[in-house]
């Protein structure tokens, strides 16, 4: 894919080229992360995206933990 | 042209667009059974879901604006569209990336999408 994509002409990364019926939901998101060349729009949304992405696991990992801490689930129940 | 796709649809999204998915042989499921993720507004609780879900934060589900469809239902050549041009990112994130790039595609064609549907 890499090769292909460094082929590509200046303001069109893979993101923008990839037509037809290979693409979906599932695997774009893949394919733009996994070409060595993003085209000004789809690096400006792929690197938005992927700060909330790093984000949410953050938040995700701060919440199970607070869940799973015996100690801070003892004193959340004293406090309430 | 959807034959054997399955679609994920936000209530945002019209009927019409709904339906030409389906006219194009594209069938309706659920959020995690679908290949295609669509939707025509960020903000709304359907699409919130999916942005907050693991998929989506492991890389495996990008929401793609509606308006695809009318474009490719416009389209002379209709597998011309290209499907990246339609990413619907988070709202919250909408703005920094307007003030970086300018309006988004389906921003642009807006205005003539919807005179076109006007039509119908
Ligand atoms: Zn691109």
């Amino acid at each position: 894919a890499t090769d292909s994509c460094s082929k590509m002409l200046k303001y069109r990364c893979s993101g923008c080229m990839a037509v037809g019926k290979s693409l979906n939901s599932r695997n774009f998101s893949k394919l733009l992360h996994s070409c060595s060349y993003q085209c000004d729009r789809h690096k400006v949304i792929v690197e938005a995206e992927d700060r909330y992405k790093s984000e949410l696991r953050k938040s995700l990992i701060c919440n199970k933990k607070i869940l799973l801490t015996p100690r801070r689930r003892r004193r959340l129940s004293n406090e309430f | 042209m959807f034959q054997g796709h399955r679609g994920w649809f936000c209530r945002s999204v019209s009927r019409d667009l709904r339906q030409f998915w389906v006219t194009e042989g594209g069938t309706i499921c659920d959020s995690q059974a679908a290949d295609f993720l669509f939707s025509c507004d960020a903000s709304h609780p359907d699409t919130l879901r999916i942005y907050q879900s693991l998929d989506y934060i492991e890389d495996n589900a990008t929401v793609f604006h509606a308006y695809y469809l009318s474009a490719v239902a416009n389209a002379e050549i209709r597998n011309s569209v290209a499907l990246g041009h339609f990413i619907l990112p988070p709202a919250c994130l909408q703005k920094e990336i307007r003030r970086k790039i300018g309006s988004f595609i389906w921003e642009q064609d807006q205005h003539f999408l919807i005179e076109k549907h006007d039509e119908v």
